[in-house]
This record gives C-alpha cells, structure tokens and sequence, in this order.
C-alpha cells in the first residue's frame, strides 16, 4: 500500500512472508548541482558514523550489534539527474528475534535522521575532520581499480562539460576540503527539510502498526518540485577520443553511446532486449563474437543507464589491438542494425532477462529498490515478463538505430 | 531419501547418497521463484599431486590445472553447454578455488532439463589440443587482469609470505607459464581421478519439490557408467607443519594511489573431524570479532587515529588443507598498522577479558548475519561445504553459533595465534 506521510514524504509497505529478514529502504532526492554530491557523500559518511546518543562509531556499532546484526548503510547514488542519499536496513523477523525488533530498528532510524552529532549548527569537528579524510582517500582510491577508472573515464570524457552529470554521485576528492562542519550542517537541513524522500518497507510486520511508527519520523511538508530526472545530451559533432597511459598489463577501451530511451518509453523493454543481445549478456555479440571467437578480450560488454540516455561497452584487451578491437565491437553493432540476429539468440535473451526478473524478486533489496525508481519517475506498475515478451525484432533494430557513438577511451599500458 | 526439518527456521533438508556415490542435498524454499544448483568436486588449485584413476604411479600436474579444467568442461565437440542453460533461460556459472571445483545455474524454469544439462556437461568431458591451445589465450588474459589488481596481489602476497613452499602461494589460475603445459591427456587425468560421482556433491536449494528432484538425479545418474569407485588419492603435504617456513615480511611497489597492508596469521593446529572444525571456525570468527570488530575499542582506537578507514576488514579462510586469518587496510602508517594487530593478537587473552561484556552482542550479531544468508538460494549453496564441516548445513552452523561460550575463544586464541604463524605484507605506492 501507498501512502503520503506529508507533501512529498512517501510510504510504501509490501508485507511479505517470505523472508527471514525484514527490509527498510529511505531515499532522499534532490537535483544534483556542481556542489552537491560531495557534500552529500560526506553527510551521508557523518550520519552513518555517530549521534548524539551513539556519540562514536563503537557505540552505534554496539547497538547495531545488540539488535541481531541489524544491517545499517547509507550511501550515495543518483537516478538520472537526482542525486540520492539512500538509508538501508535490514534486520531478522521479530518472531526469529523474539523481541520487538522492527521497533526498535525504526527507533535507531530516527536518531539517525533527526539527531545527528550536531553542537550550534556544526558537525562535531573531530569526527568531520575524519571523514573528510576519509572521504578523500576513498575517492582517490578508485584509481587503483582499473575497470572502475575506465568506466569513470568514459563518462567524464562522454558527458559534456556544462553537464552536472560529469560530477560523479560520490564527488570529487578535490572539493572536500572547502567543506566544513557547518556547510555540511547546511547539507543536512536542506536534506531533512526539502528533498523528497520516499520510505519503503517489505517484510512480516502488521501494515498498520509500520505506518504509525514511520508516521511517528518528524518529517514536514515539502515542495513536490517538478523535477527534471531524466537526462538527454546533444551528439557531438565528433567522436570524443582519450587514451592514458598507466603501468598496466591489461589495457581497458570503453566506448560511450547514446541511446535516447528511457524507463517507461515505449522502446523501454525493447532496449533491455537489445542490451543483451549486444553485450549485456553471456550470449550476447561483444561476449561470442569479442571474447570467445576471437579471443581479442577477457571480458567485453555493454551497459545502459536507462534514466540518462547513454550506453556504455567495456572490454579488457592488449593495448595494440585497440584498434582491431574498436572495429569488431562497431561491427556488431552494425550487425544488430540490420537485423543480423536470429529469432532464436532473441527468445534465448528474452528467456534470460525473464528469468533474472522472476529471480531478482527473490531478494526483498530488490524489490524495495525497483519500486523506490518506479516511484520517482512516477511509473505505475508493469507486467514485466509480459513486457519482455512481447518485444519484437522491428523494435530492437529501431533501438539499435538509435545508437550514435560518442566517445572512445582507452587504458594503455606503457610503451 | 532422509529428512531433517529445522522448524525454526521453517526449512528443511533432503539428503541421499546415490549408489554411484554421488551424495545430494535438497533444500526447498516456500514461495521462492528461483532454484539455485551446485555440484561440486573436491579438487582445487592446491591438488596438483595425486596418483591418477586406475594407475599405479602419482604425477606432478602443473599449477593451475583445475581452473583450467573448469573453464574447459563446458565445451564440448559441437556445442558449448553455457548455450544450452542459455536457451532454457538459465544462468550459469562455475568457479574454482583451493581445494574444490563447483559449476552452477540459477533458472526460475525448465528445472529438469537444466539440471541434465548440468549433470550432463560435468560428467562428460572433452578435451583437444586445439581446445586448449585456445584457452591458454583466454586464461592468459585473466591472469594479466589479476596482476593489475592490488587487492588480490596483497592476498597472494600474504598467502606467498604464509606458505612460501606449499601450492597455495600460487595464484589460482596458475601461471602464464605453467598454464602452457596443460594438455589434453593430464585434464583427462585429473578429471578421471577427481570427477568420479562419489568425490562430488550436489546442492539444489530453492523452489523444488525434493521426491520429483531426486527421482530426475537418480534417472539421469542411472544410465551412465562411471567404471569403479575410487577414492582420490592426494599428495599433499604442507612443506612444513610447524610453520617454521613462514616469510615474516615482503613489500610490492605497484602503482596505488593508497598504499595496502595486510597482515596474516597461519593456523597450525590439524583436524580430523569435520565438528570440531566447525566449532573451531566459529569460535575464531567470534574472537577475531571480539578482538577487532567495528563495536571494538581497538578498532575505534586505530581509526580516530588515522591507521585504519572504512577499508579495513579482516576474514578467517577454512580450508581442508589449511587454514589462516588476515587483517587489511588501505593506509599511510603500514608498519604502525602491522604492529598494532600483531600486539592486539599477541595480546588475545587480556583483550577477551577486557572485552568480555562484548560477547553477548557480538554473538548476536554474528547469528544476525547468517539467519541472513537463510534468505538466499546462493548464499546456502555456496556456503555448504560438504565433508569439510561434516555435512553442516547453515542451520546447523546457526545452531553450532549458538553454543558458542567466552571460554570457547580463549581456547582458539591458545590454539590458532602463534608468533611464527605471523606475517605482513605490504603494497607502496611508486607515486611517494
């Protein structure tokens, strides 16, 4: 069932029997700016570390601890052009726990929320100067896994300059230091105060008895603003070319596409269909034509982000093959243009995405995940495995038209 | 068929050893969408000395071999059988570690015939040079990707440092080198010894219904010959049992933005039951816990002072062969980080103490976590590890947790930290 809790602040409750776990998930979303991913990274480290009950990290940790391990994450991401600061839960049954467990679990959330460690408008310093160092070696540490940097590379060289989407979600190392206790204090009001924020709850608890207790959350009334989420870019004239070099033995090339469909486009499922024929899945082009029959690869797939228009290929090869490389993965593309696909590899595909839906339904994070997205972009819900199937072979060449390559990355070994 | 309800938890399990010897474990789940299948062999990078099936003499295979093995069983002459779980809608899988081989699928339909797909693929091999040639490419490649991961350097590190005479020291996959070794006739050798039903297992978990399950592995399993049943024989002998062999410390330069460290403890008591194994893993799972974890002063202690970030973990691998704990961090104070865990090791028996109003929590917490796992088909067939733990289930090992006492740690302190056990491994930065 959906609720309304105040303007903009959702409740979703999904009783299930199902688990031996029960789940919370709390998104808090706003645009993204060129400021604010860092700042909310680092707010969303601070929330997570103490409050003014559980002054240290050890003392909320105990806690957590005491309540059977109860998982309790916060962390950052973004859906298309929001950024979210997301508070996870999950935590055994009451009846497993013998204890009135969810209650207390809401109880911990709402310290959490509402009474950080906070003195006259500012963060408590030492805890701040902590993570802000911390934020800061955690950022500069992506560099050392290669498949990530590659990737991130890709979508700094393909999103345009005036696009806040080239601010990661997580931020960069170089802003934290203009941040203090008290901006980031700024953060968390702003946060609390105007962010849609949408509450989901799946697990064995009485429906009524979750809503009262998260009705309990002061949270007030907002502006539901009228948002812009999804992201569109305009081609570049050229394709935008980069390549690095770093003492590596496996060199990584990525290729950034766009591909102008969205969530709840006509074309929607029709793209995931065409995704694993491309690259998305095991039995897929770049996977059998890259990896396996010409052995150019050791990995090689494709990714689409289906709230900013862009789909990416990433593959792991020997650097002097770059170019030989770059033109099988175009040749595939080529291929799926025109039609160059059996009615079988299709129905193989969609039996695939079918099955890792009906799975995903399987774990409750999923569950609560899909719909807090649903929820955003203001989707109703689908018959998913209906929506698969009935994707046709006109429809997945019309996505695959749609395909128009921006940017090339490569990650080089030396010499 | 035998039976064993866990009415707690609302699970159950089936078991049954076929007359080949191939021993099957059923687990349904209510409500469940997807079934999970594993079967598994006992053979892993470290068994690279055995007398082969139906031979009189042991050979020396080269390292990497049961990798090898694994990705080379899914092909067969005129078809791969990744496509055929691919056309059922499946996904499939297989990985390899130390001591064992498994290959999976996950499918949410079309069981039976993805389960012979399965039962098929694994019991027929097929293997030719041209094959392998080919391979030796492909693994070539993953092993280079492997060599650029800092993570996984600083785990081999500390494992080259704990056992520097023994197979483990040497990365799963084997060697660029000693992967070009491989032929046809020595997987054939390893598959005959190590593939033979009665050395595997196989775990079905999820939406099933056991009587209908076990009817299909018992038809398919009925109309092959797999020739007598032999127990694999092993070669495997650590260099040196004291553990007198252990490198206390090396260093890597790579190119990190953060440097690592980790620091490693090699366990040197022997089991020859898998109960007290069990009993043994859980107790220093709790005292590592009680010694380190995120409730712990110490571990408050060396973060509000800048030698550990949100990066440290630590982790206890039980293995058959061998068993060994590590500590890491990404961190710029490598030898203070070293010290301060060897001290608070060395130390075990006060910091329990100290601790001792922990326990409680710390126990809870840990049966938390695994009554989570209860809620993944994967999670309860990954985590099975056959005669390892004596057949223990994840319920049993819930259970197991529960008996758990303070004076339990006490006597794995004793038993598992040793000075000579001890070592550190460390990756610098070439950019300092």
């Amino acid at each position: 069932m959906h609720y309304r809790l105040a303007s903009g602040v959702n409740l979703d409750v999904i009783p299930s029997k199902k688990f031996n776990m029960n789940q919370i998930l709390i998104n808090f979303a706003t645009p993204q700016t060129s400021s604010n991913a860092t700042e909310r990274n680092l707010l969303s480290n601070l929330l997570e570390t103490s409050t003014k009950k559980y002054p240290t990290q050890t003392a909320l940790a105990d806690q957590l601890a005491k309540q059977y391990g109860t998982y309790l994450s916060t962390g950052v991401s973004r859906i298309g052009q929001m950024h979210c600061m997301r508070l996870k839960a999950s935590f055994v049954t009451d009846q497993l726990a013998d204890t009135d467990l969810f209650n207390q679990v809401v109880d911990l959330i709402s310290e959490i929320l509402f009474n950080p460690l906070v003195e006259d408008g500012k963060f408590d310093q030492a805890t701040f100067d902590r993570q802000a160092i911390n934020l800061k070696s955690t950022i500069d540490s992506y560099y050392d896994d290669k498949q990530f940097w590659a990737g991130r590379s890709l979508m700094d060289l393909y999103y345009k300059d005036d696009s806040v989407m080239k601010v990661p979600s997580f931020g960069r190392s170089e802003d934290v230091d203009a941040l203090t206790p008290s901006s980031v204090y700024q953060a968390y009001k702003d946060m609390i105060d105007s962010d849609r924020v949408d509450i989901l709850f799946l697990g064995d608890v009485d429906e009524d008895h979750v809503r009262a207790a998260f009705a309990k959350l002061p949270f007030k009334d907002r502006d539901t603003r009228d948002d812009d989420i999804l992201y569109h870019q305009d081609s570049y004239k050229q394709v935008q070319r980069h390549v690095e070099y770093q003492p590596i033995s496996q060199a990584k090339l990525n290729i950034g596409y766009s591909m102008p469909i969205y969530s709840g486009d006509d074309l929607y499922y029709a793209a995931l269909v065409f995704n694993d024929l491309f690259g998305g899945s095991p039995y897929s082009k770049l996977f059998i034509n890259v990896r396996e029959r010409a052995s150019l690869a050791y990995y090689a797939s494709s990714r689409f982000t289906a709230f900013n228009g862009f789909l990416s290929v990433q593959s792991g090869i020997d650097s002097r093959k770059a170019r030989q490389v770059e033109e099988l993965i175009d040749q595939q593309l080529v291929d799926l243009q025109n039609g160059q696909f059996t009615d079988e590899e299709m129905a193989e595909v969609k039996s695939g995405l079918v099955n890792q839906y009906l799975s995903s339904t399987d774990a409750a994070t999923n569950i609560l995940g899909r719909k807090m997205v649903r929820n955003i972009l203001g989707l109703s819900d689908v018959d998913t495995v209906a929506k698969i199937n009935a994707v046709t072979r006109d429809q997945v060449v019309q996505v695959a038209k749609t395909l128009s390559k921006q940017a090339v990355y490569l990650l080089s070994g030396e010499n | 068929m035998e039976n064993y309800l866990y009415q707690e938890f609302n699970r159950s399990i089936y078991r049954e050893t076929l007359d080949n010897g191939l021993k099957v474990q059923l687990m349904p789940m209510k409500g469940f969408n997807k079934t999970y299948a594993i079967m598994t062999t006992d053979f892993g990078s470290i068994d690279n000395n055995f007398r082969p099936y139906q031979q009189e003499e042991g050979v020396v295979v080269p390292d990497g071999v049961a990798h090898f093995l694994e990705h080379k069983l899914f092909e067969k002459e005129d078809h791969d059988a990744f496509d055929l779980f691919g056309k059922l809608g499946a996904d499939s899988n297989a990985f390899t570690s130390f001591t064992q081989t498994s290959y999976l699928f996950s499918t949410t339909s079309h069981l039976k015939e993805n389960l012979d797909v399965l039962l098929d693929f694994v019991q027929d091999p097929y293997f030719t040079e041209k094959t392998v040639q080919k391979e030796q490419g492909i693994i070539g490649q993953e092993i280079q990707m492997y060599n650029d991961d800092p993570n996984w350097r600083l785990y081999l590190g500390i494992l080259g440092n704990l056992y520097p005479h023994d197979p483990m020291h040497i990365d799963i996959a084997g060697t660029v080198d000693s992967i070009s070794k491989i032929t046809p006739e020595i997987l054939m050798d390893c598959y005959k010894t190590f593939y033979q039903p009665n050395n595997m297992n196989l775990m079905l978990v999820g939406k099933l219904d056991p009587e209908e399950t076990i009817q299909w592995i018992r038809e398919n399993q009925a109309k092959k010959d797999f020739g007598p049943q032999e127990t694999p024989e092993r070669y495997f002998e650590l260099n040196d049992p004291t553990g007198h062999d252990v490198i206390p410390f090396r260093s890597l330069t790579m190119d990190v933005n953060r440097p690592k460290v980790m620091v490693g403890l090699r366990g040197l008591k022997q089991f020859d039951d898998g109960n007290e194994r069990l009993h043994y893993k859980l107790a220093v799972d709790l005292l590592l816990d009680m010694l380190l974890d995120d409730t712990s002063d110490n571990y408050l202690r060396l973060y509000d002072e800048g030698i550990i970030d949100d990066s440290f973990g630590y982790n206890f691998d039980m293995t058959r062969a061998f068993h060994f704990a590590y500590f890491s961090t990404n961190t710029d104070h490598l030898e203070k980080f070293a010290d301060e865990v060897i001290d608070i090791l060395e130390n075990a028996d006060e910091e329990i103490d100290k601790a001792a109003d922990r326990f409680d929590g710390i126990k809870k917490a840990e049966i938390g976590r695994l009554i989570s796992l209860l809620d993944s088909p994967e999670a309860i067939g990954n985590r099975y590890g056959g005669d390892l733990f004596n057949g223990a289930t994840l319920m049993d090992e819930i259970n197991e947790m529960k008996k758990i006492q303070l004076a339990d740690l006490h006597q794995a302190a004793k038993d598992f930290i040793k000075p000579e056990g001890m070592s550190v491994f460390q990756i610098v930065s070439e950019h300092h």
